[in-house]
């Protein structure tokens, strides 16, 4: 089995996607001659043409907007936002016209639009810091994939691509040079289909991304204790795989949430909601989150250190939920 | 223009005023809620300007009256059951008038932020260059909406791909109750154009010869590929924003009263011969049957299944 790096895997998968299908395109802030600012869509305007590849304006609005509009009119637009803050930039085209265009014409079209949303804290500052796929899962009508290996973002992206329903793609920025094995023949699990990527029995993590790394490598850590911790990655937010939590609730009976995203009404919010009303009898200790404390991401390195979950407040949050 | 075509606006002009009149006297009786935007004064001008295109190139209409789907002929019946929340609409009880929608007809839909729909329309034209080579893409809007910020970025992404969309502006001087000229730095909305080096003309909303001329040459130069073109109607809004709004935050209601485009239409039709007053008289007739018509096979639908809250979202297994 190869090994790839989380870049290279969105690059092989957008690469593909335009070979697959003549419909699809693949346009944003400097995807075209430059290849993006990540270097994510290097090498395809050169492959495929500027016709099909290409360079926009620093215009979020018609940058979604056109997206739903192409995909009602028979293309399979891919938009990359550069920083997944822009979501409320483009809030009026994401979330009422590429969420609600279908619904409120009846289902009348569909909307095959995919809008990348490189996400993560990297110092960059309170507009270009954040992981707000939290907006999306609360929101009908969007799917949303939060990949954490380069696999899930090759697979992923290829099934975002190809699928009639608007799916926002979080791509976490610090997983870009991250490398992991890469199955081509193997077939990619569907959307809402969680992956439990450590297993054990003493309490469950969820984490996805930066924060599902740190919770490996806490639970190696808690392993050297005693302490199985079982680890879910849930590979995306909308569909949301609850069943894969809840079996995992039933055998370990604790469960810690730890994401990237704001504290207040967040992912962990929604998976603590849903474990009170449908796990209560299975939880022996009390739900726990880590996340971002409800004040904005600064970019000096330790103020953003300061409240990224660490590795430490993993271990010691599932000590002290299994003392 | 040819007197058949002329004579076909002003039937459907005609048609429209009947029908959203109508739609009215329902709101005032409960049979449907009272969110229309009526039209009155803007459907000639609606109606002449699709009549410069192709049947099937797509539409993205504005919120302010029908004319737009009647000019394409879409069910009287079935944008009153979108509003009466009964069986047989074009949205499933999902959009109302707002969203009436005949893909068959290229009524594509509208969007229930004002302004939101410029950039939907830039995605259609970016579709339509890539697979229906020719195809032209028009979008309304008034002078309200076209304050949102969404203006700039769609029409200047549109004039840099040169894509084949008409930017239709129905200036009629009011967004809601607050003028024109208290909202809006320039006196015509057209001359933005300059700002994204297309063409911007202005046209009198009383004119349909006007109209339909300026939106053939828009719609000539984007199938030729030359790009999207802005046309500013200065047009009349005769009735309040919605169906009930009594309006009186406007002191120029009377001069609007005395300028209504359809009564010109009417008078230059019978004053030309192409009419007899007895033949107006007859047509008059005959849409408020079809009107009347549209009303009972509206009323012998059923009602929505509730149920249909849950349907249309995603495309289930995709």
């Amino acid at each position: 089995m190869r090994e790839i790096t989380y870049s290279k895997a969105l690059n092989e998968a957008l690469d593909e996607a335009l070979a697959e299908d003549e419909d699809v395109i693949v346009y944003g802030c400097d995807v075209g001659r430059w290849g993006g600012i990540f270097n994510i869509t290097t090498g395809l305007q050169a492959k495929y043409g500027a016709d099909r590849v290409f360079d926009s304006p620093i215009s979020e609005n018609v940058l979604v907007g056109a997206g739903v509009g192409a995909a009602v009119g028979g293309l399979r637009p891919v938009v990359e936002l550069q920083f997944a803050d822009f979501l409320l930039t483009a809030g009026d085209e994401i979330f009422f016209k590429a969420g609600m265009w279908r619904f409120m014409h009846g289902g009348a079209f569909t909307v095959p639009l995919v809008v990348r949303l490189p996400s993560g804290a990297t110092g960059a500052g309170p507009e270009h810091s954040t992981c707000p796929e939290a907006y999306v899962m609360h929101s009908p009508g969007l799917l949303c994939c939060v990949p954490s290996t380069p696999a899930d973002a090759k697979g992923l992206l290829k099934l975002a691509i190809r699928s009639d329903n608007p799916v926002m793609f979080f791509e976490h920025r610090r997983l870009y040079q991250t490398r992991g094995p890469i199955d081509d023949a193997a077939a990619v699990a569907p959307f809402g289909k969680a992956a439990v990527r450590r297993e054990g029995r003493h309490a469950t993590i969820v984490a996805w991304q930066v924060m599902l790394n740190r919770a490996l490598k806490a639970a190696e850590t808690l392993a050297a204790e005693g302490l199985d911790v079982e680890v879910i990655d849930p590979r995306t937010l909308a569909p949301f795989d609850f069943e894969t939590i809840l079996a995992s609730v039933k055998k370990t009976g604790a469960c810690l949430v730890v994401e990237e995203g704001y504290r207040r009404l967040g992912v962990g919010a929604e998976i603590g909601a849903r474990l009170f009303e449908e796990a209560l009898p299975y939880l022996d200790r009390p739900f726990r989150r880590l996340a971002i404390p409800d004040v904005p991401i600064g970019s000096a390195p330790a103020l953003v250190n300061r409240i990224l979950p660490s590795e430490d407040e993993i271990v010691a949050a599932v000590r002290e939920m299994t003392r | 223009m040819r007197n058949d075509l002329l004579a076909e606006i002003f039937r459907k002009s005609l048609l429209t005023r009947v029908f959203e009149d109508r739609f009215v006297r329902l709101a005032m009786e409960g049979v449907v809620p009272p969110l229309l935007h009526p039209g009155a004064g803007q459907e000639v001008a609606q109606i002449a300007a699709i009549a410069a295109l192709q049947d099937d190139d797509p539409v993205l209409y504005a919120h302010r009256g029908t004319g737009y789907m009647v000019a394409r002929g879409v069910s009287l019946s079935a944008m009153l059951a979108d509003c009466a929340g009964r069986a047989g609409g074009t949205n499933n009880g999902k959009g109302g008038i707002m969203h009436v929608v005949d893909t068959a007809r290229g009524i594509f839909g509208e969007s229930g932020t004002l302004g939101g729909g410029f950039v939907i329309s830039v995605g259609m034209g970016m579709a339509a260059k890539r697979k229906r080579p020719g195809q032209v893409v028009i979008h309304f809007f008034g002078d309200g909406g076209s304050n949102r910020g969404t203006f700039h970025e769609a029409l200047n992404w549109a004039a840099v791909q040169k894509l084949p969309c008409v930017y239709v502006c129905e200036n009629n001087g009011w967004a809601v109750s607050v003028p024109v000229s208290e909202s809006t730095a320039v006196e015509n909305i057209a001359d933005r154009a300059h700002g994204y080096g297309i063409p911007g003309v202005v046209v009198d909303g009383v004119d349909p010869d006007a109209v339909l001329d300026a939106v053939r040459v828009a719609a000539e130069r984007a199938r030729r590929g030359d790009g999207p073109s802005l046309i500013e109607i200065k047009a009349v809004r005769l009735r309040g924003h919605y169906a009930t709004d009594p309006q009186d935050y406007r002191p120029d209601a009377a001069e609007a009263a005395s300028k209504d485009p359809l009564e010109a239409l009417r008078a230059r039709i019978i004053s030309s011969g192409l009419m007899s007053e007895a033949e107006v008289a007859s047509l008059q007739a005959a849409c408020e049957a079809e009107v009347e018509a549209a009303v009972v096979e509206m009323q012998a639908q059923p009602l929505l299944s509730a149920e249909a809250a849950f349907e249309d979202l995603l495309v289930q297994g995709a």
